[in-house]
């Protein structure tokens, strides 16, 4: 059984994931060097849309970790796409991560703040 | 009596041999020849019985080389499919068009040919030239009416085969065309009934796969003579459900055999992109419709949720599953249907709601498992009943299905089974996993299963279950040098305090880089206690956390 279904879409300079299951080391490794390979250098940036992800542990952290870093060092724009209510908030908060900044609500939310950058 | 042939002119050096009814063959040979139609010599296998008759034919006459040639329906040629002395023939794979040549006159004319001289006679096939043979003898091969073959016999050295040959050889034909025929049809069969059992046990489910919370075992039989169309499935879907199915494809053989294994996949596909029971049905139905031949199959889906114990089910025409509580009471639930697929003509499928107990076992079968001659279906479904109370594994309702069920001879039409049970939930939960990050799934569905007897409020269940996947994935990582393989989890709750126990065989290594530093902050923000005791045959996380947040 996968855990976990990607979808993705590239539009005006947006690389949009919508991941739904679980992120766990299982896969994370995997999922993000894809992530990292599908962006071009003149992408504007990624939105990873977790509101149907279930699970994400620390290998999954990890690896929005690096995604983060990595389009930081190429002035690229992360937006995290995680529900309040989300079972991958529980995970950021007992890591004491808060990442304010790139999380939003909904996916027109990180589309909007693409648009307004 | 003369042993001189009345002889005709039958092509350059081919003269045809007619039999003088008053010769027959000598007493002796003739006790051979009739060994020749023993039945028990078309069941040696259709290859060793030309054989057979060939060494047989070829001692009986005395000569270097003897022959079969079958005739292919299609291409209308006579086909090398046996040969003693002349091996080639069938090695080049000689094919000789009916009408032509030695064989080829044999066979279209349906008379014996006598070839005194090979030198000077009209043959086609190059093999009995380069063989040195100088003189042959054959004969058609006639089995009531029609021609099957020929057969024919050679010598090394000139030989005017005689009425007495003559007489031996078409004994011999008369003898072993019909066994040839017999074992001929018997090998077709053989031949397709063995590719349908290959094709259909390819088709099946090779393992099912090991869903945490369930446990399901199944069974397929052929029928007695034929397979059918007759498919279980296990379709592990996401977030704890799993999927299982049972189908029937009337009919018979590789067709039926074939087309259960497209019905099979669309519902399977179907199913993995989401779809309910009863819409996969539905658009397994369309799918049915769409294939431009006639389809008649009954299929049944059930989709079990781990978490809550419930079952969607929906049936297209197939018949109603059996229920063996945890303690042994067996019942069969009659369910409203739909039609069967291929047949449903955009009616919606009804889809119902069951709750699987604790314990309890679903059993979904075909109809070759139930149905007895002179037995009406209320009365073989009775049976069934009968058959499983008191099963308490999924094995064991199968187990004691097929024993009870199924006649010592084997079934008469083929027979699926498949049993699905809803695990008891432990009080003490004892897990040994291998150790590979594919299996943190299953540990962490295995623990959430434990922790929901306590009713643990979300938030606490999901911070518990956040550590103890930590932890586990701290151990697959260390699991390494000879004793890797495995971890273990122990949970058990007392006085409201949940204590879990994760244990590998490797050493403890200091958190290495940021990711597995984190993994252990996670853990002990989320639990109330985090102990690592490091021994010599491996790491002990010891973890403890209050249940309720009170």
């Amino acid at each position: 059984m996968s855990l976990l279904d990607v979808r993705l879409q590239a539009a005006d300079g947006i690389v949009y994931a919508k991941l739904s299951g679980d992120v766990d080391l299982s896969n994370a490794e995997a999922l993000g060097e894809e992530l990292t390979a599908l962006t071009p250098n003149d992408a504007l940036g990624v939105i990873v849309d977790l509101s149907d992800v279930d699970y994400l542990d620390s290998a999954g952290i990890h690896l929005i970790h690096r995604l983060r870093e990595n389009l930081r060092a190429r002035a690229q724009m992360l937006r995290l796409v995680i529900p309040s209510e989300s079972p991958v908030i529980h995970t950021l908060r007992l890591a004491g991560l808060s990442w304010d900044e790139e999380i939003v609500e909904t996916a027109d939310a990180a589309r909007e703040a693409f648009a307004a950058s | 009596m003369t042993d001189e042939p009345e002889v005709r002119e039958r092509g350059a050096g081919q003269v045809v041999l007619e039999l003088d009814d008053e010769l027959s063959a000598p007493l002796d040979q003739a006790r051979d020849i009739y060994k020749l139609s023993d039945p028990a010599l078309s069941e040696i296998g259709f290859e060793s019985l030309l054989d057979e008759l060939l060494v047989r034919v070829r001692d009986l006459l005395g000569v270097d080389t003897a022959a079969i040639l079958l005739l292919d329906e299609e291409t209308q040629q006579l086909v090398a499919r046996a040969a003693k002395g002349i091996e080639e023939e069938v090695e080049r794979g000689v094919r000789i068009p009916i009408g032509r040549g030695f064989a080829g006159r044999i066979a279209q004319e349906r008379v014996a040919i006598l070839i005194a001289d090979v030198d000077h006679a009209d043959i086609l096939n190059p093999i009995l030239r380069q063989k040195g043979i100088r003189s042959l003898l054959g004969v058609p091969l006639i089995v009531e009416g029609e021609l099957i073959g020929v057969m024919h016999v050679g010598s090394l050295r000139t030989r005017i085969f005689g009425q007495r040959d003559l007489a031996v050889l078409q004994l011999a034909a008369a003898r072993a065309a019909p066994a040839i025929e017999r074992a001929r049809l018997l090998n077709a069969l053989e031949r397709e009934h063995y590719t349908a059992v290959m094709l259909q046990r390819d088709l099946l489910p090779r393992n099912l796969p090991q869903v945490p919370g369930v446990s399901i075992a199944a069974r397929y039989l052929p029928a007695r003579n034929e397979v059918g169309g007759d498919w279980f499935d296990v379709i592990e879907l996401p977030r704890g459900q799993v999927g299982v199915v049972i189908g029937d494809v009337v009919g018979h053989g590789l067709g039926a055999a074939m087309l259960m294994g497209q019905l099979r996949t669309a519902l399977h596909a179907y199913a993995l992109d989401g779809h309910g029971p009863a819409r996969a049905l539905e658009l397994t139905d369309r799918f049915a419709s769409s294939l431009g031949r006639s389809v008649m199959a009954t299929a049944a889906f059930g989709v079990f949720d781990s978490d809550t114990g419930s079952i969607h089910y929906a049936s297209a025409g197939h018949l109603p599953p059996a229920f063996i509580s945890a303690d042994g009471r067996a019942r069969v639930i009659e369910l409203a249907l739909a039609p069967p697929l291929g047949a449903f003509g955009y009616k919606p499928c009804p889809e119902h709601e069951l709750s699987l107990e604790q314990g309890e076992t679903m059993l979904l079968y075909t109809d070759g498992l139930i149905e007895r001659p002179r037995v009406p279906l209320p009365a073989s479904i009775e049976l069934l009943v009968e058959a499983v109370r008191g099963a308490h594994h999924p094995e064991d309702a199968c187990l004691m299905a097929m024993d009870q069920l199924v006649p010592q001879r084997g079934p008469r039409d083929d027979v699926a089974v498949i049993a699905m049970q809803n695990d008891p939930i432990p009080a003490i939960l004892d897990l040994e996993l291998a150790a590979d990050a594919t299996m943190l799934a299953h540990a962490r569905r295995m623990l959430g299963r434990w922790l929901s007897q306590y009713e643990p409020e979300r938030e606490v269940a999901t911070e518990i279950t956040i550590a103890v996947s930590e932890a586990c994935a701290n151990a697959i990582e260390h699991a390494y040098g000879p004793a890797r393989g495995s971890f273990a989890v122990h949970a058990e709750a007392h006085d409201g305090v949940a204590v879990v126990k994760i244990s590998d065989h490797g050493r403890w290594r200091a958190p290495r880089g940021e990711n597995r530093g984190r993994g252990l902050k996670i853990m002990e923000a989320a639990m109330d206690g985090v102990e690592l005791v490091a021994g010599e045959h491996g790491t002990e996380v010891l973890m403890r956390r209050k249940l309720s947040r009170q």
